[in-house]
C-alpha cells in the first residue's frame, strides 16, 4: 500500500466521520440528511481526484467503462424481475479483479449513471457511497474472495443487507429530518422482502457470474498486456 | 414532451446546475411552511407545464401516496409536542407532530419534484459537460458507458435470439430461465470485453495518451445565460440573507411558532418564491412569445 | 515526396517460432492510394499496426519504418497521433463516445485544440462526410455504414497525412461499402490524403488504386501498380479477389493492359468475341437448371405470410410465399433494411406471422445469425460444439468423438481449442457452422453468410453448403453477395416490398436483372447471352474456340 492509498483511507475513515460530527454540531443535529449527502459525495472525491491525476492506462479506463455499463445495463436486462439486479455483483467482481480504485469507481459511477438514465434524486449520493464502498471492500478482500466461493456468496449477501440498512438510514433521516430509531425499525421491517431479494440476487449472480467473468477479465488483461 | 421543447432546458449547464443547487439547498435547510409551499408549487407547476397529461397523472399517483405516507406516519414515530390529540398505545399523538409531518411531506415532495425537474432538464450531455470541466477522464468513462449501455441492450437481444434459434434457450421454469439468461449474460460479457480491446486501440490511435488535453462541449454561454445566472444569484443572496437573519425560522416543537410576517420576512418569501417559480415563469413566457410570434406571421 | 518507407521490416510475436512479417520493403509516395491485400492471417493487420506506433503489438522488430523521412522512433507523440490516422475493422467497437459530435471532437480534444477551432472543424467534417443531420444524435442508433463513416470523419478531423484502414468495409453491406470507398476516393483525390487500405474485396477498390501490395505468409509477394500486380499474380489464389474483368482477362490469356472495371472488361470481351467470331452458341443457358425444378419434396413452405413488429407498425412481410425443397440451396437477395432477415426469423419461428402459414413439415430448423459470434457462449470452440451436442441428446461418451468428426467435416479440427473471439472471420464462420450442425438440422437458415470473409473462405463455405445439400439439407440464405448467389445457388429470388419475387435459377434470375446483378453479367450483357458468372463467360468463349 503506497502513501496515496493511505491518504485515501484516511479521508474515507477519519475525515468523513469528522465532518459528520461537525455537521451535527454546527447544524444543531437537524439537517443530517444534507450533511450526509455532502459527506457521501466528499468521500468519492479523493478517488475521482486520484483517477484524474495519475495516468491510468487507456485500457484500464475502457475496462472500467465496460464493467460500469454492465452494472447499469443489467438493470434493463433483468427488468422483468423486480429488485433482482446484478449491480452489486458486478461491482464486487470489478473490485476483485480490477483493483481498489476501479472497484470503488465502478460502484460510485454505477449509481451516478443510473441517475443519468433513470433520474437523479436525493438517494443518488448515498447509492454512490454505498456501492463505492462495496467495490472498495471487495477489492481489499480480493485474494480471499477469489479463492473461496462460499465466502464470496456470504460477502454478497452481507453487502446486500448492509446496502439496504444504509439506505434505510437515509430514508429515515429523509422523512424525519433526524434519525428516528422506531421509524428505522419500521422501515427495515417493511423493506425486509426487498432486502431479502437483494441479498439473494447478489448471491445468485455472484455464484453464477464471478468465476466466468473473472476468467474473462483475466484473459483480457493478458490480451491487453496489463 | 420532448426535452427540446422545455425552454428552461436551453440554458447553459452551469447556470442550470447552480440554479437547482441553490433551490435544493434552501428547500432542504428550511422548515418554514411558506418557503416549502412555494418550492412545492414551483415543482408542481413546472412539472405540469412541461409534461404530458399522462405523465402528470402517473406522477400524481406516485406523489400523493408518498405525501400521505410521510405526513400520516410522523405522529406515530414522533411524540414531541405540547398538544396531544389522542393516545395510541399509551403514546400521545400530537397536533404538532401531525403538522410537522405535513410540513416534512411538503419538503420531501418538493425536493423529489425539483430533482425530477433537474433530471429532465439536465440530460446526459449537460451533465457530461459539467463533469468534463471537473474531471475530463471521468467524463470520458461516463460517456463511454452511456454509449455502451444501449449497445449492450441491443446485443443482449441479438444473442438471446441467436440462442433461441438454436433451440438453446429454456424458459420453462424460473431456474431454467435464470440459467439461460446467465449463459447469455456471460456471452455478452465476452463480447463486450473483447470489443473493448478495439475501443482502447481507437482511443490510443487518436492520441488519448497525449498530454495537454482540453475539454470541449457544444454549450455556449450566452447573454441570456448571464441574465439568468445573475437573477439566480441575486434571489439566492436575498433568501440566504433572510434565512441567516432568522427571518424564516420556524419550529414545531414544543409549540408551533407563528409565521413571521415582518417586512424582511416577506422580502425573503418573495425572493425565494420567485426563485422557485422561475422555471415555470420562464416556460410560460416562452410559450406566450411563440404564440405572439405565430400570430404575427 | 516519399511519405512512408519500410525497409527490410521483420516482426515476430513473443511466443511464436516464425516471423509474422519477413523482410518487407516498400515505399509509398505522398498522395498514393495503396491497397494491401492477402489471405486472412497473412500479416496485413500486424503490418498496419506496426506503422501506427500507438497500436504496435509487442514482439521483436527489425528493419526500419520511416514516416516523412523520419525514423518512427523520432516522431513526437503528437505527430504520431495526429499525422497517421487509423480506422479499424469493427464499426461497433471503435466508436468511443455517446454522441456523434463528441466522437468528432474526441481527437481534437486530445490534441488540446481550442473550443472555437474544434467547433469549426467538426462542423466542417460533419458537412463533408454527410453526417450533419445526425450531429447531435447518439452514436448507438447509427447503422454500420454510418458508424464507419463517422469513424473515418473522426480520424480525418485531426487532418492526418497518412490514413490507414484495416478492412473497413468487411462488416458493411455492398451499398454502404461502395459508399465508403467512394468517400475514400474523394478524400484521396480532393484532399490529397495518402491512403493505405487493407482489403480482400477488390472489385471497386482496384480501379482507383495507385499501388497494390500483396502479402503472402508475411512476405511481400508483389508490389506496384494494379497493372503490374495483375500481370505478376495472375492465376495465384490471391487473384480470386481481384475484379472479375481482370480475372476473365487473365483466364483468356489477355496481354497488355489488364481491364479493371466493367467498362474496360466489356471492351476487352467485345474484341475477344470479334476475334473468335462467335456466331451460333452464345447462350449460356443450359439444361442443368431445369433439372432442379423436378426434385421437389418441400422442406419449408411459406404461404402468403404477413408480419409486422407492432400493431401500428408497417408490414415487413406482405404475403411472402416461398417453397424450399429438400437438398436445395436457395438465395434470397435484396436491399438492406428491406426485411430479408425477417423472412429467416419467421422461418425459424422467431417472428410469429399474424396471417399466413409457415410449414416446416416436422423438420428441424436452425438459424446461423449474421453475426456468427452470437452463437458462441463458451470459452473454446470445442466446449461450444460439445454443449450443443449434449443439448440435442448425444450420449456422454460419444460427445467428444462426434464433436471431432463434425470439426473434421468442416475442416476446423485445429481450431477446437481456440477461443471463439481469437478466430478470423472465415474461421469463426466455419466453427459456428460446426456448432449449428451439431443439432443435425434438416433446414439450415443462413443470414449474410459471406459477410466478413475472404474469397478463399467463401469458396470453402460454398463447398460445405453443397455437401450439406447433397445430404438432403435444405439451405436458405439471405445475402447481398450476388456473385456468391450466382455461382452457388440452385435458385435465387428478390425480396422487395415484403414479398419474395421471381424465384428462378440464377442464370435466368440474374440475366433478367440490369442493375442488381453480377459483374460478369454486366460485362457480358449484349455480347453474350445469359452469362452471369465468370465461368459462364469462359465456357462460352471456350466453346467458340
Amino acid at each position: 500500500m503506497n502513501k496515496k492509498n493511505i491518504a485515501k483511507y484516511i479521508v474515507l475513515l477519519v475525515l468523513v466521520p469528522l465532518v459528520v460530527l461537525l455537521g451535527a454540531v454546527a447544524f444543531d443535529d437537524k439537517k443530517y440528511i444534507f450533511v450526509s449527502a455532502c459527506v457521501a459525495v466528499l468521500s468519492c472525491v479523493p478517488f475521482f481526484m486520484s483517477f484524474e491525476g495519475k495516468k491510468t492506462s487507456t485500457k484500464r479506463l475502457v475496462l472500467l467503462a465496460v464493467m460500469l455499463s454492465f452494472s447499469v445495463a443489467g438493470r434493463y436486462i433483468f427488468a422483468f424481475l423486480p429488485h433482482f439486479k446484478p449491480v452489486t455483483a458486478i461491482v464486487v467482481i470489478a473490485g476483485i479483479y480490477l483493483g481498489t480504485e476501479s472497484g470503488f469507481l465502478c460502484g460510485a459511477l454505477s449509481a451516478l449513471v443510473s441517475g443519468f438514465i433513470f433520474g437523479l434524486g436525493p438517494w443518488t449520493p448515498f447509492q454512490m457511497f454505498a456501492w463505492g464502498l462495496i467495490g472498495l471492500l471487495s477489492s481489499l478482500l480480493s485474494e480471499f474472495l477469489k479463492k473461496n466461493k462460499i465466502a464470496l456468496c456470504v460477502f454478497g449477501a452481507v453487502s446486500g443487507v448492509l446496502y439496504s440498512l444504509l439506505l434505510d438510514i437515509v430514508s429515515t433521516m429523509w422523512y424525519d429530518g433526524v434519525f428516528n430509531p422506531s421509524r428505522y425499525l419500521a422501515l427495515f421491517v417493511t423493506a425486509l422482502p426487498v432486502t431479502a431479494v437483494y441479498a439473494a440476487s447478489n448471491v445468485i449472480f455472484l455464484f453464477l457470474l464471478a468465476t466466468p467473468m473473472g476468467k474473462k477479465l483475466e484473459r483480457i488483461k493478458i490480451k491487453y498486456g496489463l | 414532451m420532448n426535452r427540446n421543447d422545455i425552454a428552461f432546458a436551453r440554458f447553459h449547464p452551469t447556470v442550470l446546475f447552480f440554479y437547482f443547487f441553490c433551490l435544493i439547498l434552501f428547500t432542504v435547510f428550511t422548515q418554514n411552511p411558506v418557503l416549502l409551499l412555494s418550492a412545492l408549487c414551483g415543482g408542481i407547476l413546472f412539472c405540469a407545464v412541461t409534461n404530458t397529461a399522462k405523465k402528470n397523472l402517473a406522477a400524481a399517483k406516485l406523489y400523493v401516496p408518498m405525501f400521505l405516507l410521510v405526513s400520516m406516519t410522523n405522529p406515530i414515530f414522533s411524540h414531541s409536542g405540547a398538544t396531544p390529540l389522542f393516545f395510541m398505545n399509551d403514546n400521545p399523538v400530537t397536533l404538532e407532530a401531525l403538522l410537522c409531518g405535513v410540513d416534512l411531506a411538503v419538503q420531501v415532495c418538493a425536493v423529489m419534484l425539483i430533482c425530477g425537474a433537474f433530471s429532465r432538464v439536465m440530460e446526459s450531455d449537460k451533465l457530461l459537460a459539467l463533469f468534463g470541466k471537473l474531471s475530463p477522464r471521468l467524463a470520458t468513462v461516463l460517456s463511454m458507458a452511456l454509449r455502451f449501455i444501449p449497445l449492450l441492450k441491443r446485443k443482449w437481444g441479438e444473442i438471446c435470439e441467436a440462442q433461441r434459434a438454436l433451440g438453446y434457450f429454456r424458459e420453462e421454469s424460473f431456474f431454467d430461465r435464470i440459467a439461460s439468461y446467465a449463459r447469455v449474460f456471460s456471452a455478452l460479457v465476452t463480447w463486450a470485453l473483447e470489443s473493448s480491446v478495439d475501443t482502447a486501440a481507437s482511443m490510443s490511435a487518436r492520441g488519448y495518451e497525449l498530454a495537454g488535453k482540453k475539454h470541449f462541449s457544444l454549450f455556449r454561454f450566452t447573454r441570456g445565460d448571464g441574465i439568468m445566472l445573475a437573477l439566480t444569484t441575486a434571489l439566492s443572496a436575498v433568501t440566504l440573507f433572510g434565512i441567516l437573519l432568522g427571518k424564516a425560522d420556524f419550529d414545531f416543537y414544543p409549540r408551533i411558532s407563528e409565521i413571521n410576517t415582518d417586512i424582511f420576512a416577506i422580502i425573503t418569501y418573495a425572493a425565494f418564491g420567485t426563485l422557485a417559480l422561475l422555471p415555470f415563469i420562464f416556460e410560460v413566457k416562452e410559450a406566450l412569445k411563440w404564440k405572439y410570434l405565430r400570430s404575427k406571421i | 515526396m516519399e511519405i512512408l518507407a519500410l525497409e527490410n521490416l521483420s516482426f515476430r510475436y513473443p511466443a511464436e517460432e516464425k516471423d509474422t512479417l519477413s523482410h518487407i520493403s516498400l515505399s509509398i509516395e505522398e498522395g498514393d492510394f495503396c491497397v494491401l491485400c492477402g489471405t486472412s492471417g497473412c500479416g496485413k493487420t500486424t503490418l498496419m499496426k506496426l506503422i501506427k506506433r500507438e497500436l504496435a503489438p509487442h514482439g521483436t522488430l527489425s528493419g526500419e519504418i520511416r514516416f516523412c523521412g523520419k525514423a518512427q522512433g523520432e516522431l513526437s507523440a503528437r505527430e504520431s497521433a495526429a499525422d497517421i490516422g487509423y480506422v479499424l475493422q469493427n464499426p461497433e467497437a471503435q466508436i468511443v463516445t455517446d454522441k456523434v459530435w463528441h466522437e468528432l471532437s474526441f481527437g481534437l480534444e486530445n490534441l488540446g485544440c481550442g473550443t472555437e477551432y474544434i467547433r469549426l472543424r467538426i462542423g466542417e467534417m460533419a458537412n463533408y462526410f454527410g453526417i450533419a443531420h445526425m450531429f447531435r444524435e447518439g452514436t448507438s442508433h447509427l447503422s454500420g455504414g454510418q458508424k464507419q463513416l463517422l469513424s473515418l470523419a473522426a480520424v480525418m478531423a485531426m487532418s492526418p497525412k497518412l490514413l490507414l484502414l484495416d478492412e473497413p468495409t468487411s462488416q458493411l453491406d455492398p451499398i454502404a461499402a461502395a459508399d465508403f470507398i467512394g468517400t475514400l476516393k474523394k478524400l484521396n483525390r480532393e484532399l490529397g490524403t495518402t491512403i493505405i487500405i487493407a482489403e480482400h474485396r477488390l472489385e471497386e477498390l482496384l480501379p482507383i488504386a495507385d499501388k497494390v501490395a500483396v502479402l503472402e505468409n508475411g512476405a511481400l509477394a508483389a508490389f506496384g501498380t494494379p497493372q503490374k500486380v495483375c500481370r505478376e499474380l495472375g492465376g495465384t489464389p490471391i487473384f480470386a479477389g481481384f475484379p472479375t474483368a481482370a480475372r476473365i482477362w487473365q483466364k483468356l490469356g489477355g496481354t497488355g493492359e489488364a481491364p479493371l472495371t466493367v467498362r474496360e472488361g466489356r471492351k476487352f470481351l467485345e474484341q475477344r468475341v470479334k476475334i473468335a467470331s462467335l456466331s451460333e452458341k452464345t447462350n449460356a443457358k443450359n439444361e442443368k437448371n431445369t433439372l432442379t425444378e423436378q426434385k421437389s419434396t418441400p422442406a419449408l413452405t411459406l404461404a402468403e405470410v404477413f408480419f409486422r413488429y407492432e400493431k401500428s407498425a408497417p408490414d415487413i412481410l406482405r404475403g411472402a410465399s416461398l417453397s424450399l425443397r429438400e437438398g436445395e440451396f436457395f438465395c434470397l437477395l435484396g436491399a438492406n433494411g428491406a426485411g430479408k432477415t425477417t423472412v429467416l426469423r419467421a422461418a425459424a419461428g422467431l417472428a410469429k406471422p399474424y396471417k399466413g402459414k409457415i410449414k416446416a413439415h416436422g423438420k428441424k430448423t436452425v438459424l446461423l445469425p449474421q453475426n456468427v459470434q452470437n452463437v458462441f457462449i463458451k470459452s473454446t470452440v470445442r466446449e461450444d460444439i460439445e454443449d450443443m451436442l449434449a443439448i440435442y441428446g448425444a450420449k456422454k461418451d460419444e460427445i467428444g468423438e462426434k464433436a471431432f468428426s463434425l470439426a473434421e467435416k468442416l475442416g476446423v479440427t485445429h481450431l477446437l481449442g481456440k477461443h471463439p473471439y481469437d478466430l478470423s472471420g472465415g474461421e469463426a464462420q466455419k466453427c459456428a457452422l460446426a456448432k449449428v450442425l451439431a443439432a443435425s438440422p434438416d433446414i439450415l437458415l443462413l443470414d449474410e453468410p459471406t459477410k466478413a470473409i475472404d474469397p478463399a473462405a467463401k469458396r470453402e463455405l460454398a463447398h460445405i453448403v453443397r455437401e450439406l445439400c447433397r445430404g438432403g439439407v435444405a439451405v436458405l440464405a439471405v445475402t447481398h453477395d450476388v456473385e456468391f448467389a450466382a455461382e452457388n445457388a440452385d435458385r435465387c429470388a428478390l425480396f422487395f416490398d415484403g414479398e419474395i419475387l421471381a424465384p428462378a435459377a440464377p442464370q435466368i434470375f440474374f440475366s433478367a436483372n440490369n442493375f442488381y446483378t453480377t459483374a460478369a453479367s454486366r460485362i457480358s450483357r449484349g455480347i453474350l447471352e445469359n452469362a452471369v458468372t465468370e465461368s459462364d463467360v469462359l465456357r462460352l468463349l471456350e466453346v467458340a474456340k
